[in-house]
């Protein structure tokens, strides 16, 4: 059976999400082909290129925020509104049901990031091998350097473990992401009036606490740093001891909220609902 | 074997009670009016009977099964308002019925969409209100369930609309199989009643046969239900 709902729970929101992505690719593709010509080169071009660089940036945010919010709004309408007096009635147990939307919203999640990280990477060499084929001098491309010993100097991790951190935070953020919204809603379904209103308070609630949270455990480690070296050092390993920190810390933060919201929503989504 | 055994149910929204300390049970073969005014509690009670609600306390069983997916694969429920996606074509609700519910029987149900002229490839959002709800009816009857839900189905239509419904409802189930039809038009399926259940403010009144409900009163379970439910 959670075959078949993962079968529908595609369909359905592929109406949505696959235009979204499919946006975000074609987006990539302008931008790079925009970014191999010389329309960019000369610095009256700063007039417009600066409008076009904002309007990619806030598309792409635009274009994740609607794919989280809608992975929340399609869980809340299918299982807690009208639509869920149909899903409810399915000769299906509540954690298939559960695990159905958590697979596809999660995947979809995860395409997402990654489309969206692939963008920045591939208009951010398309504009690198634009300037180097054009001969553009920038000291930054003077450097005749190891590309992986001063990837290690400059973030603090060699490339490919930089790039393995970095696939583990998108999993795991997207993870607890979708589980938060999920930990909400079902949150929200305990009270008796006010079921949505409650659900984004939720949600708010624990954004706030999560923020907090995160911050103190990112500073924590920076104070110590920072109180065993010189401040010269400090200065030049700024940006490599920033990583070296927070990928670990961050990671172990969206695993344990990943595992903790799993565990609330399965408890949550196994008791009967309350439908209006 | 009991159909649909309820025991002991109970129903509250915070200080409000619902249902109370309800307790009945159905055998196979039965058409059951759920009757009682707005507000006595009927769809509350339907829907702890789909899994749809927690009681707050007591139990449902169905075929001495708790509510769960094997309770659920033998119960066709019709809730009282639309309920599905209306950007989904006809044919795809067709296909979403016929693969998660084994005895779903497609045929049947294009059958009637066609008597009535519906376009399996029309989306649910381009037909009336009265066709949704005929369109909903034929997938809970297009099913050979063992125990039907139906509630308030001829709410809100039209007296020839309640003649195709009825007609529907009665040629469409097996005889083994049982009805609970909530309404509070009595007249209408008075004729077609072999049971009923009379609840009041959340409360069983009366569970009684037909028959011997007229018999001991010589009135007609309209007249009966006017005088218990009289304001």
């Amino acid at each position: 059976m959670l075959k078949k709902l993962l079968k529908y729970e595609w369909k359905d929101t592929c109406r949505l999400l696959l235009p979204i992505n499919a946006a975000i690719i074609v987006l990539t593709v302008l931008g790079c082909a925009m970014l191999s010509t010389s329309i960019f080169d000369s610095e009256a071009s700063l007039f417009f290129a600066i409008p076009l660089l904002l309007l990619y940036v806030l598309s792409i945010v635009a274009f994740s925020s609607v794919t989280i919010i809608y992975i929340y709004v399609r869980f809340y309408k299918n299982l807690y509104t009208a639509e869920g007096y149909l899903m409810h009635t399915l000769p299906v147990t509540p954690m298939q049901l559960f695990h159905s939307k958590l697979i596809v919203g999660f995947s979809w999640f995860c395409l997402n990031s990654l489309l969206s990280t692939l963008s920045f990477m591939a208009l951010g060499f398309a504009a690198g091998f634009h300037l180097e084929a054009a001969n553009i001098n920038y000291d930054a491309f003077n450097m005749n350097f190891n590309p992986f010993v001063s990837f290690a100097d400059i973030f603090g991790y060699p490339l490919p473990i930089f790039l393995l951190w970095t696939l583990a935070l998108l999993v795991l953020s997207a993870f607890s992401s979708i589980l938060m919204g999920y930990v909400s809603i079902l949150l929200g379904q305990q009270m008796e009036r006010n079921k949505l209103a409650a659900s984004i308070a939720i949600y708010f609630g624990i954004y706030m606490v999560i923020q907090i949270i995160s911050s103190v455990a990112m500073m924590v480690p920076e104070i110590i740093t920072l109180a065993n070296t010189t401040e010269e050092e400090f200065t030049t390993n700024f940006l490599s001891e920033t990583f070296r920190v927070a990928f670990p810390v961050v990671n172990l933060i969206y695993l344990v909220l990943s595992v903790a919201f799993y565990m609330i929503c399965r408890a949550l989504a196994n008791r009967r609902p309350n439908l209006d | 074997m009991t159909l649909l055994e309820c025991k002991n149910l109970t129903k509250t929204y915070g200080k409000h009670t619902a249902l109370s300390d309800i307790s009945f049970q159905i055998d196979g073969g039965h058409i059951i009016g759920l009757l009682g005014p707005n507000g006595s509690g009927k769809t509350t009670l339907i829907k702890l009977i789909n899994g749809l609600l927690s009681p707050t306390s007591g139990t449902v069983y169905v075929k001495e099964e708790p509510i769960g997916p094997a309770s659920k694969n033998i119960v066709s429920y019709l809730p009282d308002h639309t309920y599905l996606n209306k950007n989904t074509r006809v044919q795809d609700i067709i296909g979403f019925f016929a693969d998660f519910y084994e005895d779903f029987d497609s045929l049947r149900a294009y059958d009637m969409m066609a008597k009535l002229q519906i376009n399996p490839l029309q989306k649910l959002k381009t037909l009336s209100k009265g066709t949704q709800e005929k369109v909903q009816l034929i997938l809970v009857m297009s099913r050979h369930a063992s125990l039907y839900i139906l509630d308030e189905p001829l709410a809100g239509v039209d007296p020839a609309a309640r003649d195709y419904i009825l007609e529907t409802i009665l040629s469409n189930y097996d005889e083994n199989a049982s009805i609970l039809i909530s309404t509070h038009l009595i007249s209408d399926i008075e004729n077609i009643l072999d049971e009923v259940i009379f609840l009041k403010d959340g409360t069983l009144h009366t569970h009684a046969l037909v028959d011997e409900l007229r018999e001991q009163g010589h009135k007609s379970v309209d007249t009966i239900f006017r005088e218990v439910f009289k304001c």
